[in-house]
Order: C-alpha cells, then structure tokens, then sequence
C-alpha cells in the first residue's frame, strides 16, 4: 500500500529577502514615517487646530539639539553626571555593604527586611521633599536621593548574592579547611560584586530618572535645571533637544553598561528590563 | 502556622516598632528640632490632623484621579499595541525603533513638556501617566507574547482558529500572568510619576502638598505626606494584584 | 481510489537559521493508504516533527506536494486533522475537560455537544476523574492523554502524532499503545505516528518508515504483518532487528 517515488531533485524556493534586511528597511521606514507624521502634526498645529500648540518640526528640534550640543550641553551634562556617577557609588556600595549584613547575618535580616521590602516600593522620588528639608537644593540633596534610589534597587541583588552560594562550592570550601574570612572573600564577596554589578545596571535607568527629577526640583544645574529653564521661557524646541540628550545619555549609558556587564559577567544574562 | 505567623506577622511587626524606637532615640538622643527630624508621635498627630481637613483630601483625590484616568488608558492602548506587535512581524519591525528610541527618554522628562502644553491642569498629568504605563504594557506584552508557548499555537491552529482568534484567545490569556506583573509595575511607575509631576506644576495633589510643605520646613507634613504617598502606591498595586488573581483563577 | 490516502511526492524543506539554510527534508516521498497506520522512525532531529507540520497544514513545503484526499494539503487550520503535538499543548487556564471540548466548539459544535463528546472521550482514556483539573495538577503522561483525547475526539480522518509516548515511562508506554490501538478501531483514520521507539513502531504501525539523518530522505519503508507484532515471534525479533539495522544499529553478534 506504499510507494516510493522515483528520486529525482526539485528545487526548493528561492529564499526571499534575508530577515536582516527586511528589519533595516522596516525599521528605517517607521522611524521615517514617525517624523513625517510629527512634521504634518506640527503644521497643522501650527496654523491653529488641536489641544496642543507650539508643535515644532523635527527639523527645529534638531537644529535646536545641535546649538546645544555646541554650547552648553557638555557643561549641563557634565554636571548632571557628576550626581549620577557619585551617587550611583554611593548607593551600590552601600547596598553591596547592607546586604552582605542583612543576608549573612540571620536576625538582622529577619528583623530589617521587612522594612527594606516595605520601603522599597516607594519610590525615591517620595523622598525628594524631606531632602530639601534636610539638604537645602545643592548637590548633597541630589546625590543622597540619586543613592537612595540606587540602594533601593541593588539591596535586593545584593542580599541574594550573599546568599547563594552554590552547595558544592562551600563543601569544596570546607574540605579545602578555608576559614571564616577566606570563605567570605572567595566565595561570599565575589558572589555578592556578581549580582550588585547587575543590580547596578537595573538601577541605572532608575538612577538617571532620579537625576533629573531632582535636578528639575532643585534646578541650578545640569541637563534637569537646563530642561526647566528652557520650559519657563517657553522655549518648547529647547525642551524638546533637551529631553532627546537625556534620552541619547540614557542609552548610551546603558549600552555601555551592558557590554561591561557581558564582559564582566558572561555567565549570567539578565535580559532587557521592563520596569523598575 | 506557627512560622508563617513568626515571619509574616510578627518579625514585620518587629521590625517595624525596632525602627519606631530607633526613630524616636535618634530625635531623643541628638536632640534633633523637629524641623529636621519630628519623632513619630509627631507624624502620627500631623497624619491625625491631615486626615480632619478638606484640603488633605481633596489633594488625595486629585492625584488619584489623574493617576487612575491615566493609567486606564495607558493599560488599555499599551496591551492593545502590544498585541499587534506580538502578533504582526512587519508592525513589529516597522515601529520598534521608534519605540526603542523613546524608552530612553525617562517619563519624568517629559514633565516639563506636559506642562508647557497642559499647564498644570490635571489632563497634563493623565497624559503623563497614560505615557509612562503605555511605554511598560506596551514592552511587556510583546515579550510575553512573543514567549507564549509555541505548541499551543500549532495547537490552536490545529483546532481550527484563525490569528485573531489565536490572539486573543490563546496568546493574550497565556501571556495574562506576566502582564498582571508587568500590570503592577506600571502602577507603581504611573503612581510616582503622579507624584513627580506634581511637584513641577500643579494647582493640587500630593506631590503639591508635600512640596509645600518642605518649602515651608514643616517636615511633619513631609514626612506624614511621603507615608500617605507609600501607603496609597503599595495599596494599589495590592489592589492590581488582588484583581489580576481573581481573574486569572487558580492554575 | 485514494480518498483519505495521505501522500508525500518529492517533499523539500528548509528554514533559515542566523542566515544560513538548514535542509531538514530531502526528496521524502511515500504514501500512506487509507485508514493504515505509518510509524516513522528516524535518528532525533532528523526531521520528523517537520514532516508531521508539513502534513497537518502548519508549515508550506520549499518544495515537493502533499496530498490528502487527492487535493493540495492547505494552509492553517483543516478540518479533517486532528494532531498530538510532543508536548500536550494544554491551555493551562481551561479544565481538562474544556481543552477536550474547545477543539470541537471551534469547529462548530454547540457548546452542550462539545462537553457531551468530550466527556465521552475522557471516559475512553480513563481521565474522567480529573475533568474538573487544570493541566497543571497533572502528571506529564496524563498530559499527553488528555492531548490525545482531545485529538481523537475531533474524529478526525487524518490522525497526526508527535513521540506522544516519549514523556511516559516505559510501562505506561505500553499500557497507552494498547489503549491506542482500540481506540483506532473506532474510526479508523488514517494515522502517521512519530516515534524514536522501534519497538513501538512495530506494534502499532501498519508500514515503519525509516528516515534518515538530516537532511533526511525515506531510507527504507518496511511493512509490518500481523504476525511480527507478537513480542515472542521470532518474526518479531527479525523486524526488529531489521529496523534497527537501518538505522545503523548493529545486531548483539556483529559486535565483535
């Protein structure tokens, strides 16, 4: 009841554009149709209709980023990233430092997570107000927020990290007759610097967020101050080139974050986050 | 039971009272003005007192407000175009830089702009808040959606449904779970832009309330307000996971 | 006369992997008769669940035809088909007796039919207990079960099924072959059934064919007789040991 067919070759289908290519020229189109949707919004805003005025077209926005970029922007942004980067330190040395205690040291954990837990939701921007009590406007008050939000994020990386340890490395441990501190520095200590340092990439984003929540709070530098300036003087172009530097900054960092991340780390691949 | 009651209830409750009486020490120890550190009994009057006036209220309401308007249509639009991602390769492809390119421009940077639109009306706000929980449903569901299962697919197809039923009935309810979480995320994130944005521009709510109040160094009310601020954020998102696993049932 | 005649002519396949072409088919032809039951065998990732997706309408061929009923295979979803995939496939938020019953609901039976078949099919694989179950609460075997279950009950002409055995330990295995085989007598619909199990093979299958390694072609199309299925035969073990030896399994005493 079964035949075999004579062997004889068909040819298969051509194979249709590589899915390379098919992404860039999707890809280029979309960002293309974008703009040209954003230039005819901007016209027709323009002479009078919609909720929105003062739509400027994307040409604008990008002459107004280049003048930026040549002028001020390298100081602003140079200030903004002095507050990120310190406080960014600060915040994940002492999470790597908290949570070393909270997950090493049994009852100060059980007693003091909870409130970790409990705090961590709220978010650090909350906690602008009473810095401006306790801080005044100045750099102090931007990099304790800065850190806190940094802490907030790297806490829970860093407690796990101090804790595992995989079974059969701290049998080797033992067998090897390490002590007390030779534990903690080859396996305790790496194992938690692994999961802050990827903690740390998670919190960027939320770090930067914060950044210039307090810079548009305190407003008297960096890329933040910059942003309320340009929107007090309605200057909506401006604060269109500088929300896109904050953006470029943004995902520069990241970019580079992740590839010091895979280069450090290669093992563990934490994928794109969604949310902090 | 006994150590679910040691490590949910009364560890927590520990904690809790060790940081009330390291609190209180700390003001009593330094003797720190009120003005820098109130003790607790401070806040909990202020917190008392707030509660009794119109204005405490009214500021609850209208972030409320903005923040649940906004977020309806931010779940909303961002599933939906989640969705056709997940689904339809050439949307997909066509829009995803687009979307990669704006990720990076935080929420809280386009306060200013919602602003100069909007002026501190509370349709700045939702327009906000609908922005960033888009951005978060938007990223999640496609993931979600792109992970589903690919056996249930064939399956369905087998069975006999189209790609809108598909969608629907098989790539959006296996992808539920995650968006739930995804869900709760949003909340937050929309929650704390309401919060931020207040502080900016706005004629009422929290974030105004609190701002005031540092301005005018009464840290009472900062802090009472930050507590009010945590308490209402932790219970939504409570609120969102409670609803997500009524709807999801038992699995 | 080849209605419900399942056939392969000149099957090509490939896809594209981080840009290059993988050939996972190559020249497969054969036919499956009528009501008959095709086992294909074949070293693991040669190409056997391509062949079924081929079949089932899932997958357009690069080139070659599939015919059923003497028409073009179609595209998405057909109504002849019923398939068991490697993994059940349970929607995980429906009950057990709702994935039986969602097949025939979305080819048009009422919904008080659908449920009334379902159970019906869920009594014959002996899972009636865990109708109100979610997927979730049940054993990897029960899984697949049920999938079949479900496949069946769509009382399909064509009968397409992945290693569906392959989760379950051996005993099991062989307690659902024999509950397999009464369950084809009742409808007798034409079968291919994927397995890496020879034994299997040969006591379920009307014709084993024996693929080879990617990309693979039909090396060998061996049909099996009534009397090779009993286990003590040494037709039995004749079968067996020329169905291993075509796929390069050497027989005890060649070994030297």
């Amino acid at each position: 009841m079964v035949a075999v067919a004579e062997a004889t070759a068909a040819t298969p289908r051509a194979p249709r554009l590589g899915p390379h290519a098919t992404a860039w020229i999707l890809g280029s189109l979309g960002a293309l149709l974008a703009l040209a949707a954003w230039t005819l919004l901007s016209q027709w805003l323009a002479t009078g209709g919609g909720v929105i005025n003062r739509l400027p077209p994307p040409a604008k926005v990008a002459r107004e980023l280049v003048q930026y970029a040549a002028g001020d922007l390298g100081r602003d942004l140079a200030f903004s990233l002095r507050v990120f980067v310190i406080g960014w330190l600060v915040g994940a040395a002492s999470a790597t430092v908290c949570g070393l205690l909270l997950g090493r040291v049994a009852w100060a954990g059980r007693i003091f997570l909870p409130i970790v837990e409990a705090i961590r939701p709220v978010s650090s921007i909350a906690w602008v107000p009473l810095s401006v009590v306790w801080f005044g406007f100045g750099l102090t008050s931007k990099i304790f927020l800065v850190a806190l939000a940094v802490f907030l994020v790297v806490i829970v990386y860093a407690v796990d990290g101090s804790r595992r340890i995989p079974a059969d490395l701290a049998r080797t441990a033992t067998m090897l007759g390490m002590n007390g501190w030779q534990r903690f520095r080859s396996l305790i200590l790496p194992g938690t610097l692994t999961e802050v340092l990827i903690g740390s990439r998670v919190a960027l984003m939320a770090g930067w967020g914060t950044v210039i929540v307090a810079e548009l709070v305190a407003a008297d530098s960096g890329l933040g101050a910059h942003l309320i300036a340009v929107q007090q003087s309605y200057d909506v172009p401006d604060v269109m080139a500088t929300m896109a530097c904050f953006g470029v900054a943004g995902l520069l960092m990241n970019a580079l974050f992740s590839a010091l991340e895979r280069r450090l780390v290669p093992w563990r691949h934490d994928s794109g986050d969604v949310a902090q | 039971m006994i150590g679910f009651v040691r490590n949910r209830v009364l560890l927590p409750v520990v904690g809790v009272l060790t940081v009330l009486a390291v609190w209180e020490a700390t003001v009593v120890f330094y003797r720190l003005p009120p003005i820098v550190l109130p003790s607790p009994w401070a806040v909990a009057a202020t917190l008392a007192d707030l509660v009794g006036t119109y204005a405490f209220w009214r500021d609850v309401a209208v972030s409320l407000y903005e923040f649940v308007a906004g977020y309806a249509i931010g779940v909303v639009l961002g599933v939906a175009v989640g969705l056709l991602i997940g689904e339809w390769r050439v949307f997909r492809l066509t829009v995803t830089p687009v979307v990669e390119s704006l990720r990076f421009i935080v929420p809280f940077a386009w306060i200013p702009l919602t602003i100069l639109w909007f002026g501190t009306s509370f349709t700045g706000k939702i327009v906000l808040v609908a922005y960033a929980v888009f951005f978060v449903m938007v990223v999640s569901t496609a993931r979600a959606i792109a992970h589903v299962e690919p056996t249930l697919t064939r399956v369905g197809t087998m069975l006999g449904m189209g790609p809108w039923q598909l969608a629907l009935r098989v790539h959006l309810r296996a992808a539920a779970p995650t968006l739930a979480s995804a869900a709760r995320a949003a909340a937050a994130i929309g929650w704390i832009a309401v919060v931020a944005a207040e502080y900016i521009g706005a004629s009422a709510g929290l974030g105004l309330m609190i701002t005031n109040a540092a301005t005018s160094l009464a840290t009472p009310v900062v802090i009472a307000g930050m507590i009010v601020i945590g308490l209402i954020g932790a219970g939504v998102s409570a609120l969102i996971g409670w609803l997500a696993r009524r709807q999801l049932v038992d699995r | 006369m080849s209605a419900g005649d399942l056939v392969l002519d000149r099957v090509f396949h490939h896809y594209f992997s981080a840009g290059r072409r993988v050939d996972v088919l190559n020249d497969v032809s054969f036919r499956v008769g009528a009501g008959s039951v095709a086992c294909v065998v074949g070293p693991s990732g040669c190409g056997k669940s391509t062949l079924l997706g081929l079949a089932a309408g899932l997958l357009r061929p690069a080139g070659g035809s599939l015919t059923w009923d003497d028409a073009a295979v179609r595209m998405g979803p057909n109504q002849h088909l019923g398939m068991a995939f490697q993994q059940p496939g349970l929607f995980p938020w429906m009950t057990v007796r709702q994935n039986v019953a969602i097949g025939l609901s979305t080819r048009g039976r009422s919904r008080r039919d659908a449920r009334a078949i379902a159970d019906e099919f869920l009594d014959t694989v002996g899972l009636s207990e865990f109708k109100d179950a979610y997927p979730s609460h049940l054993s990897g075997g029960m899984a697949q079960r049920v999938g079949i279950a479900r496949a069946l009950a769509l009382k399909p002409r064509l009968l397409l099924l992945d290693e569906p055995f392959a989760a379950v330990d051996a005993f099991t295995r062989l307690k659902l072959q024999q509950e397999f085989k009464s369950l084809l007598r009742l409808n007798r619909p034409t079968v291919v059934f994927v397995t890496h199990d020879v034994p299997e093979a040969i006591a379920l299958g009307d014709v084993i064919v024996v693929m080879t390694q990617r990309p693979a072609t039909v090396q060998r199309i061996i049909p099996v007789a009534r009397e090779d299925r009993d286990r003590a035969s040494p037709a039995y073990g004749r079968k067996l040991a020329e169905t291993l030896e075509c796929l390069g399994v050497k027989s005890e005493n060649e070994e030297s």
